[in-house]
């Protein structure tokens, strides 16, 4: 391990990389703070440039990114109350009245000292749990990866809530149908590519993801563009900020729940489909429990404690989700899934084997990740009251740039202008799928996974003599698959108790009366 | 009858999926290979058997009555924008990268508001060039800047 943590940092910090950092640490605070452009578009915008880079170096741009605009998230969840993405919608709870009572920059100060120990805590676990578990996941069979890939699709669909979970597996089927586009890997047989040219290499997953996420999210902004009041918000918060000093009371304050909350919300992150935002609901909600009754009821009135521990759990869930990706080679989430696209089209295959046979890239990620929290505590924190002046970029200039970034950046990659026709009719889908609230993330995920399934399908049926049987008779598969059902029954079951409880409680206060 | 945002939206997605249920008969399949186990059409069909079920599963168990508002919204503005996005895929070669990004940038700070003819060239062409400059200059991808009638040679 030692010798791998070398490697790694004799990469990360290669003059190259570490410039590569600071500028994904900045680059992802700003996309990430504007309301509506999250990680996945920040990662997504960077993809054309980091295709340009060896793997290492794009890899570490791409993970800076990632965390650059999940501080950036907390960074307009804060000063505007508008979370750019569901993970930092708990950092708004407490964080938003902070700044509301003056407090800005003591608000931010937190979030970053927070979101920075997350992070290098839950990069130290993973040092730790990823080499474990690449070891033991190089007795995996074919048969194992597809029942995994099944448990991934699934969680994540099953995360989505009770009354949406059949709109996330069905935008999960969808993604993989498209997936099937363009010539059968196998057989060489064109598929669904109604006789155009431009479709046998099949649908790129940089223009699915810039068109359903980047593009669509400027065209639901220009669809219900904002009111003046909204605008002039904007303005002034991003103009007084106050003081960034965090007290000794504060610290002592933070440290416990840092602690618990980085724990919790790598566990959280390493689930498939769970993610920062269940890690950060789930830190907020425990901390708010365990806080006695004096302390609880500041919660939601600007609490140190309500504001330290999502923004702890939201960095360490998006550092405990590199596991499956880095380990199995399976994404967790909707971000992992393009950085796993991106590692694709380097010709690198995550999973147990990138472990041994590129080291450089496996350990560079980990280091780069404590670089990169580094970098966004000392480069960004004292950055910020400038890096915020973006919120006052009036949006007739800003929707525009954004739907260039995302077609040049597309258009780049190819050179085919059939692409920017291609990424305009996703674009009109995403945006009518959005507007009827189906999700977007399951179907990058499905469109993500869909090939490798198909393959690991098909070598599975090989190795079996075209028996289906493998689904029941290999029992790390069996297993596998029974989680991913019991995954699917869990929220039917927990509703189904809970009503029975409610039911039973009525009645014996009801009797009682 | 009025509909609900889930009921709408499964009914769109099982039009997809039955479309692509019907695309995916038309897959060739060599003699050899339809005897096998796993082919060409054996995911598709899979897939499209799964995605007509759902679709059927929201639009028969909605999880939510929330109606679409249709008012409210910028249509228009959003299909102008369509329209503009598709027009610079189309000019982009013509035009060459400068122009046509120039161009397009400009328009799109006209329809969202922009008035002022100075602001509208001065904040798009700088722009444009600047980052010309820095994917040809400093990441070495090369992208024609001019029409196609000012490039010289053939």
């Amino acid at each position: 391990m030692l010798e791998g943590i070398m490697i790694g940092l004799t990469t990360a910090l290669s003059i190259q990389n570490l410039l590569f950092v600071m500028m994904g640490c900045l680059a992802g605070t700003f996309i990430g703070m504007l309301p509506g452009l999250g990680p996945m578009s920040a990662i997504a915008l960077m993809i054309p440039i980091a295709a340009t880079l060896d793997p290492s170096a794009g890899i570490i741009l791409m993970a800076a990114v990632y965390y650059g605009a999940i501080f950036g998230g907390s960074t307009s969840s804060i000063l505007i109350n508008a979370p750019g993405v569901a993970s930092t919608v708990a950092t708004s709870f407490d964080g938003y009245p902070m700044a509301k009572s003056g407090k800005a920059g003591k608000a931010l100060a937190i979030a970053a000292y927070s979101s920075f120990s997350g992070g290098v805590i839950a990069a130290l676990f993973l040092l730790v749990a990823a080499p474990f578990l690449a070891s033991v996941s190089l007795s995996f069979q074919s048969t194992d990866y597809f029942a995994l890939m099944v448990l991934g699709l699934v969680a994540v669909a099953a995360f989505a809530g009770k009354g949406d979970m059949a709109k996330a597996l069905l935008m999960t089927v969808i993604g993989l149908m498209l997936s099937t586009v363009g010539t059968d890997q196998t057989q060489g047989v064109p598929r669904f590519t109604l006789g155009m040219i431009d479709l046998v290499d099949g649908i790129s997953f940089l223009l699915l993801v810039m068109a359903t996420f980047a593009l669509s999210e400027a065209l639901m902004a220009i669809l219900k563009p904002k009111g003046d009041a909204d605008r002039l918000k904007e303005k002034e918060a991003s103009e007084n900020l106050g003081s960034m000093a965090v007290s000794k009371d504060e610290v002592k304050e933070m440290a416990p729940v840092i602690g618990r909350s980085s724990i919790l919300g790598f566990l959280i992150g390493v689930l498939p489909g769970a993610g920062a935002t269940i890690a950060s609901f789930l830190a907020y909600g425990t901390e708010q429990r365990i806080a006695g009754p004096e302390k609880g009821k500041q919660f939601g009135k600007g609490s140190v404690r309500g504001l330290s521990a999502p923004e702890t759990a939201n960095n360490a869930a998006a550092t405990g989700s590199f596991v499956p990706l880095l380990t199995l080679g399976i994404p967790g989430s909707g971000t992992t899934a393009i950085m796993l696209g991106a590692l694709i089209g380097y010709g690198i295959q995550p999973g147990p084997r990138l472990y041994i046979d590129q080291p450089e890239v496996f350990w560079s990620v980990i280091v780069s990740m404590w670089i990169g929290n580094i970098v966004l505590l000392i480069l960004n924190l004292p950055l910020i009251p400038y890096i915020a002046r973006v919120l006052a970029i009036p949006s007739r200039f800003l929707l525009p740039l954004i739907l260039f970034f995302s077609l040049i950046g597309v258009y780049f990659v190819s050179f085919n202008t059939f692409d920017i026709q291609l990424m305009v009719l996703f674009a009109i889908a995403a945006v009518v799928l959005r507007m009827l609230d189906f999700p977007m993330a399951p179907m990058i995920l499905g469109f993500i996974l869909g090939g490798m399934m198909e393959e690991n399908l098909r070598r599975a049926l090989l190795i079996n003599n075209d028996s289906w049987s493998f689904l029941w008779e290999r029992p790390l598969t069996l297993t596998i698959l029974i989680i991913a059902a019991l995954c699917l029954v869990a929220p039917f079951l927990t509703g189904k108790i809970r009503e029975m409880k409610d039911r039973a409680y009525e009645r014996t206060s009801g009797s009682g009366d | 009858m009025p509909i609900s945002k889930d009921r709408l939206g499964g009914l769109l997605l099982l039009a997809f999926c039955i479309a692509y249920a019907f695309l995916s008969q038309q897959i060739r399949l060599l003699p050899f290979q339809e005897s096998s186990a796993f082919h060409a059409r054996t995911m598709p069909e899979v897939l499209s058997v799964l995605g007509i079920g759902l679709s059927l599963i929201v639009i028969a168990f909605p999880g939510s009555k929330a109606r679409l508002e249709l008012a409210g919204h910028d249509w228009l503005k959003v299909g102008l924008f369509l329209a503009l996005m598709s027009a610079y895929g189309l000019t982009i070669r013509p035009l060459g990268f400068i122009a046509s990004t120039s161009l397009f940038l400009m328009i799109g700070f006209f329809m969202l508001g922009e008035r002022r003819p100075l602001y509208l060239i001065a904040v798009a062409v700088p722009l444009v060039v600047l980052f010309w400059v820095l994917m040809t200059q400093g990441l070495d991808v090369f992208i024609e800047p001019l029409p196609t009638f000012l490039r010289g040679g053939n």
